[in-house]
C-alpha cells in the first residue's frame, strides 16, 4: 500500500536514509491511522448491529404489523402491544411539512446569495444563516414554548382550522381546534422549517455557486433576464445538487428531537390534523425510553430508533450522492 | 412563592423512636446559607459512631419518580447538613424511569409510586418496596372564564365527582359547559365556556398516572384503559391529549395552556398556586385534598399492606377521604448492594427521613401526609433487615 | 458579483419585455424577502433570550449549586462544570482518532479503506444525535452499571468526530504537497512528518473546527437524556476533597468524577423549561442566554478566524 502510494523514488531514499527504528515507528504511525479508518467505519456498523441486536424480542413479537398505518394503533404498555405508526405518521407529516416551507425559502435563499446579493453582503448573510443553523436545539424549543407557540402557532392554527379545516378531504388535515398552548404537530414542523431553512439554503447555494460561468455568459448571450437565466438555465442544471440539498435537510428534520419534543404536545393522537398534539419517532424515544420497564416497551424503542437509523441513513447516502454528482460533473474552471 | 424556611430538626437517634429524638436536645448549629434557607442541625447523638468520614466522601445516586421530587429535594438538601460525608443525588426522571434503573442497576436506589409487578420482582432478585409517604392526586385545571369575574369577587373552587373525571378522560365530556361539569357546580354555570377541553396526562412512566388511573378504574368501570404506570389514552386517541413530563411538566402544559385539565401531586398544584378541583367521593361527600383527608383515606386502609409493604388507597370510603392517593416508595435491592458503607449511608439517610421531626415537617409543609406510626415502625423494621455481604447495616 | 446587467441591454424593444422585466423584478425581490425571512427567527431568538436571560444572570447562577424546586436562588454551577467536562473529555476521546483517521482518509483517499472513512464520516454526521444516546446507553450505561458522565462525554465524541475528520481532511488537503514531500526527502519518517510539519501548518483549520465540533456537542441534550442523566450535587471541588481526604490517588479521584452522572447546560435547560416553577423557569431562560453566547461566540471566532487567515494567506 505504501509502494503505491508514496512516489517510488522517495521511498528509496527513505530505504537508504532511515534506521529500522524510525521505519518502525512509521508502521506504529501507519497502523494507528489504519486503526482509526477502521474504527469510524465500523462505528456506523455498530450503531447498526446494536440496535437490531437489542430490538429482537419487540421484531419477532410485532413483526412486520410495527410500522404498518393503522386508524386505530395501540401504543400500550399496559397490555405490552406496540405499533409505531402514530410516530411514523407524525415524523412524517412534520418532517414533510417543513419540507414543503423550507424549500422555496431556502432556494430563493440560496439564489439570492449565489447570484444576486451584492459581494460584501453575501459573508455576514451566509454566516448568519450559519449562526441560525449553529443555535441549540433547546434553545428553539425553549423560545418556542413561551413565545413562537402562543405568539404565531396559536393565532395561525384557529386561522387555518376557520379556512382550510373547513374544506372536505383535505379539512381534515386542518381540523381545529388547536389547543390554547399552540403546542401541535403545527408548531413542530414550524419550528422544524426555522431548523433545516440555513442546511438547504447553505448546500443550494454552494451548489450554485459551483456552477460553471460559461452557463450564465450562454444564457445572457441569448437574451436571458437575470430571472430566467436562474430558472431556466441553472436550476435545471444543478437540479441534483438541489435536490440533494433538500434531502440533507429532510435528514435533519427527522431526526431532529429536542425542539420537537418540547411543543408537539407528546399525544399518541389518533387524529390526523396538524393542529393537534402528537408525537414523532425521536420524541417518544427521548420522552419514554428511560422509562420504559418492561422488555418489550424498551425493544419497541430501540426498534424505532433502528428504524430511524436506517431511514437516515438511506437519506444522508442519497443526498450526499445527488451534491457529489454535481460536484464531479463540475469542470475546474469554477466560477473563481 | 417568595422565601422559605427549612427548619430541620435533626439527630440521627440510634433509637428508633420519636420519644428518644425528643428527648435529647443537645446545642444546635444553625447554617444559614445566602439564599435563605435555615437549617437546624444538631450534631450526630451517636456515642458509637466511628470517626466521619470525609465531607461528600459518599455519592450516593438515585432516580425516579416526581411525585415526591419536592420532598426529596428538600430532604438531600438539607441532609448535607446532617451528614456532610453523604451527598444524595435524586434525578426525577419517573417511576417507571426509577423502577428500570433499579432492575437495570444503573442507580443505588430508586423512588416509585407504582408497584413492581411480580415479573419485575423477579427480574430484579431482591427487589424491597419502602413507602417513605403518602400523597393526594389533584385534578389541576386552567380554564379562560366565559365571563369577566367581578372585582372583588372569587369564583368557587371547581367540583368534580368520579364519573365525570372519568368521562373527561375517556373524551366523553368535551367542553367545560358539559351538563355534567355543570351539575356539580352551578355557582360557576355562567363562567364556563363552550371550549374544547385539553386532557393534560404524563408523558413519562409515572406512579402518579398509575395512581390516577388506578383511582378511575375504581371510579368507573367505563374507564377500560386499566391501572398502570403509562397507559393508553382514549382522550388521545380523540385528539384531545397532550402529555407532559413528570408531575412538573404536567403542571406547566396546565399553566401553558387555557382551558386545559391535568392531574399533579398536591404540593405541585399548592407551591405553583394552580387551581385544583375539589372531588366528591365515594361516599358522595364534596372533599378537599389536605393532610385530613388524606389521613382519613389512609385510615380506611388501614392494614391493608401487603406482605411486600404495598397497599393501595384509591377510592377509598370514608366520608372525609380523599379519593384519588397513594403512597411513594423507596426501592432498594436488599441484599445485593455492592458497596456497603454507601449501603449504609443510604439506609441511615431513610430512617432519618422517616423519623426525624424537622424531615416530617418538610414534608408536611409541601403537601405530604408522613406514615401513620404503625407502618413506618414496619418499614423502619424492614429497612433493619437489609443486608450487605451477609452483615446487617442498621444496628 | 458579476455584472450582468450590460449583456441584456441589447434585447430591448422587443415583445413581451416588459412582462419578462417585471417578472424578473418580482422574482429577484422575493428571493431576497426569503433571506430577510429566514432571518426573522434568528433575531427575535437572540433578541429574546438575551432580553429574558440577561434578567436573570445573576452572581449566584455562576457559582452555587441548585436548590430545591420552588425555592429562590441557587444557580447551575453543576451544570456549568458538567458541561465542562463532558465537553473536554468529548474532545480527548474524538480528537485523537478524528486526526488519525484524517490523515488516512487525506493520503490514501481512494482506496477502499479511505472511500470507506469518508462516506462513514458523511452518513454519520447525519444519524440522530437521540440514536448515538440509544447506543452508548447499550454500550456503556449497561455494561457499566450506571449512567455517567463518561458515557455522555463518547456520546459528544461519537457526534463530534464527522465534523473534525472533515474539517482535518479539509485542510490537509490544502497544505501544499511539497511541503510534505521536502520532509520525507529529508529522511524524516512519515509520522514524524504528519505530526510536526502537516500538522502545524494546517493548524489553524483544525483549530476551527475543533471548536466548532466542540461548540455543537456543546449545545446537544438528546444523547445525553440516557447516558449522563443529570446530577444536581455535580461539584469538582468537592470531589476532589473529599477524595484526597479519603486518601485516594490522583486517578482514583479522576475515575470517580468520571464515573458520576453529571448535568449539562442543555439538560438543564431541558428539565427547568418544563417546570412550572417561575425561578426554574427563569433560570431556564439565563442557561439559554449562557448557552447561546457561548456557542455563537466559538461560532463566530472560528469564522472570523477562517476569514482572517485565508485574507493573509492570499496577500
Amino acid at each position: 500500500m505504501k509502494a503505491q502510494t508514496v512516489p517510488p523514488n522517495t521511498m528509496q531514499r527513505l530505504r537508504r536514509n532511515i534506521g529500522k527504528a524510525l521505519h518502525h515507528g512509521d508502521r506504529i504511525w501507519q497502523w494507528l491511522t489504519i486503526g482509526a479508518g477502521i474504527g469510524v467505519a465500523l462505528l456506523l456498523l455498530g450503531i447498526g448491529w446494536m440496535l437490531w441486536r437489542d430490538s429482537a424480542d419487540a421484531r419477532s413479537a410485532f413483526g412486520l404489523g410495527f410500522l404498518a398505518p393503522t386508524a386505530d394503533a395501540s401504543w400500550n404498555p399496559v397490555l405490552d402491544k406496540f405499533e409505531a405508526w402514530p410516530f411514523i405518521y407524525g415524523t412524517l407529516i412534520t418532517s414533510a411539512v417543513a419540507l414543503l416551507l423550507a424549500i422555496p425559502i431556502s432556494v430563493g435563499i440560496g439564489i439570492f446569495l449565489a447570484e444576486l446579493c451584492p459581494s460584501w453582503l453575501r459573508l455576514p448573510l451566509g454566516w448568519m444563516l450559519e449562526l441560525l443553523a449553529a443555535i441549540p436545539s433547546v434553545v428553539f424549543g425553549l423560545w418556542g414554548i413561551f413565545v413562537f407557540l402562543p405568539e404565531v402557532v396559536e393565532p395561525l392554527g384557529t386561522f387555518l382550522a376557520g379556512t382550510l379545516g373547513l374544506l372536505p378531504g383535505i379539512g381534515a388535515l386542518f381540523a381545529g381546534p388547536i389547543p390554547a398552548s399552540g403546542a401541535s404537530r403545527l408548531a413542530a414542523a414550524l419550528i422544524l422549517t426555522i431548523m433545516i431553512v440555513p442546511t438547504i439554503s447553505a448546500v443550494t447555494r454552494d451548489v450554485f455557486l459551483a456552477i460553471p460561468r460559461s452557463q450564465r455568459e450562454a444564457a445572457y448571450a441569448l437574451g436571458a433576464t437575470e430571472w430566467e437565466t436562474i430558472s431556466q438555465v441553472l436550476v435545471p442544471y444543478g437540479l441534483s445538487g438541489v435536490l440533494g440539498a433538500v434531502i440533507l435537510g429532510l435528514g435533519r428534520a427527522l431526526g431532529e428531537t429536542m425542539a420537537v419534543t418540547m411543543v408537539i404536545g407528546n399525544s399518541i393522537g389518533g387524529a390526523v390534523s396538524l393542529l393537534r398534539p402528537g408525537y414523532t419517532m425521536s420524541s417518544i424515544i427521548a420522552n419514554e425510553f428511560a422509562e420504559a420497564v418492561s422488555r418489550l416497551h424498551s425493544q419497541a424503542l430501540i426498534e424505532i430508533g433502528f428504524l430511524l437509523f436506517i431511514v437516515t441513513l438511506l437519506v444522508n447516502m442519497a443526498a450526499r450522492f445527488l451534491v457529489w454528482r454535481v460536484a464531479r460533473r463540475t469542470p475546474q474552471e469554477g466560477r473563481a | 412563592m417568595g422565601k422559605k424556611m427549612f427548619l430541620v430538626m435533626t439527630g440521627l437517634c440510634t433509637a428508633v423512636l420519636l420519644s428518644a429524638c425528643g428527648t435529647a436536645a443537645p446545642a444546635t448549629v444553625e447554617v444559614t446559607r445566602s439564599v435563605n434557607q435555615t437549617v437546624v442541625v444538631t450534631p450526630t447523638a451517636d456515642p458509637n459512631a466511628a470517626a466521619p468520614l470525609p465531607a461528600g466522601s459518599v455519592q450516593i445516586n438515585g432516580a425516579g419518580a416526581t411525585f415526591p421530587l419536592p420532598v426529596y429535594s428538600a430532604w438531600t438538601f438539607a441532609y448535607q447538613y446532617v451528614d456532610p460525608s453523604v451527598v444524595i443525588n435524586y434525578q426525577g426522571i419517573g417511576s417507571g424511569g426509577g423502577k428500570k434503573a433499579i432492575i437495570d442497576g444503573t442507580v443505588d436506589f430508586a423512588g416509585s409510586d407504582s408497584l413492581l409487578k411480580d415479573e419485575e420482582y423477579t427480574s430484579g432478585k431482591d427487589l424491597q418496596m419502602y413507602p417513605m409517604l403518602a400523597g393526594a392526586v389533584v385534578p389541576i385545571y386552567n380554564i379562560k372564564w366565559a365571563k369577566e369575574i367581578p372585582s372583588g369577587t372569587k369564583l368557587p373552587v371547581m367540583i368534580l365527582d368520579r364519573q365525570t373525571l372519568v368521562d373527561i378522560y375517556n373524551a366523553k365530556v368535551v367542553t367545560w359547559n358539559d351538563a355534567k361539569i355543570l351539575a356539580t357546580n352551578p355557582d360557576l354555570a355562567e363562567y364556563l365556556p363552550g371550549e374544547a377541553i385539553t386532557a393534560v396526562h404524563r408523558s413519562d412512566g409515572s406512579g402518579t398516572t398509575e395512581i390516577f388511573t388506578k383511582s378511575l378504574t375504581a371510579f368507573s368501570p367505563e374507564w377500560t384503559a386499566g391501572g398502570a404506570s403509562a397507559v393508553e389514552w382514549p382522550v388521545d386517541k380523540a385528539g384531545n391529549g397532550m402529555g407532559g413530563k413528570g408531575n412538573q411538566g404536567v403542571a406547566a402544559a396546565v399553566i401553558n395552556t387555557p382551558n386545559s385539565i391535568g392531574y399533579v401531586e398536591l404540593s405541585y398544584a399548592v407551591s405553583n398556586g394552580m387551581s385544583y378541583a375539589s372531588m366528591v367521593n365515594k361516599a358522595g361527600k364534596i372533599v378537599v385534598a389536605s393532610a385530613e383527608s388524606m389521613s382519613s383515606a389512609m385510615s380506611d386502609f388501614a392494614g391493608s399492606f401487603s406482605e411486600k409493604l404495598t397497599a393501595d388507597i384509591v377510592d377509598a370510603p370514608g366520608a372525609l377521604s380523599w379519593p384519588i392517593a397513594g403512597y411513594t416508595y423507596i426501592i432498594l435491592h436488599t441484599e445485593n448492594m455492592s458497596d456497603c458503607i454507601k449501603a449504609q449511608k443510604l439506609l441511615e439517610f431513610l430512617r432519618w427521613a422517616l423519623t426525624d421531626p424537622g424531615a416530617a415537617k418538610q414534608a408536611s409543609d409541601l403537601g405530604y401526609s408522613v406514615l401513620p406510626e404503625d407502618v413506618r415502625d414496619t418499614v423502619l423494621g424492614k429497612l433493619g433487615e437489609v443486608t450487605c455481604n451477609g452483615t446487617v447495616l442498621l444496628p | 458579483m458579476t455584472n450582468t446587467a450590460s449583456s441584456t441591454h441589447f434585447i430591448r424593444a422587443r415583445r413581451g419585455y416588459t412582462r419578462r422585466r417585471t417578472a424578473n423584478a418580482v422574482m429577484l425581490v422575493l428571493t431576497g424577502l426569503t433571506t430577510a425571512l429566514a432571518l426573522i427567527p434568528l433575531f427575535w431568538i437572540i433578541g429574546y433570550v438575551v432580553y429574558q436571560g440577561g434578567q436573570y444572570l445573576t452572581p449566584a447562577f455562576f457559582t452555587e449549586l441548585p436548590t430545591p424546586p420552588g425555592t429562590e436562588g441557587g444557580g447551575v454551577w453543576n451544570a456549568i462544570q458538567g458541561t465542562i467536562l463532558l465537553v473536554i473529555l468529548a474532545g480527548l476521546f474524538a480528537l485523537p482518532p478524528g486526526l488519525l483517521a484524517a490523515f488516512y482518509a487525506a493520503y490514501y483517499p481512494n482506496t477502499p479503506l479511505g472511500i470507506a472513512v469518508r462516506f462513514s464520516t458523511d452518513v454519520l454526521a447525519g444519524v440522530p444525535s437521540i440514536v448515538i444516546g440509544l447506543f452508548l446507553y447499550a454500550l456503556v450505561v449497561v455494561v457499566q452499571g450506571h449512567f455517567s458522565g463518561l458515557a455522555g462525554g463518547i456520546a459528544l465524541a461519537i457526534l463530534m468526530l464527522p465534523t473534525i475528520i472533515r474539517t482535518t481532511e479539509e485542510m490537509l488537503k490544502l497544505v501544499p504537497p511539497s511541503l510534505r514531500e521536502a520532509s520525507l526527502a529529508l529522511g524524516a519518517p512519515e509520522w514524524k512528518t504528519s505530526l510536526q510539519v502537516v500538522l502545524p501548518a494546517a493548524g489553524n483549520g483544525l483549530i476551527t473546527g475543533f471548536l466548532l465540533g466542540l461548540a455543537r456537542a456543546s449545545g446537544e441534550t438528546a444523547p445525553l437524556l440516557f447516558t449522563a442523566l443529570g446530577n444536581e450535587w455535580f461539584d469538582f471541588r468537592s470531589l476532589i476533597r473529599s477524595g484526597l481526604e479519603s486518601g485516594m490517588n490522583p486517578l482514583e479521584i479522576l475515575v470517580r468524577i468520571i464515573e458520576q452522572p453529571v448535568d449539562s447546560l442543555p439538560l438543564t435547560l431541558w428539565k427547568y423549561a418544563q417546570q412550572p416553577y417561575p425561578e426554574r423557569i427563569h433560570q431556564a431562560w439565563a442557561a439559554a442566554l449562557v448557552l447561546m453566547a457561548f456557542v455563537l461566540a466559538v461560532n463566530i471566532f472560528a469564522r472570523l478566524w477562517i476569514l482572517f487567515r485565508a485574507r493573509r494567506m492570499k496577500g
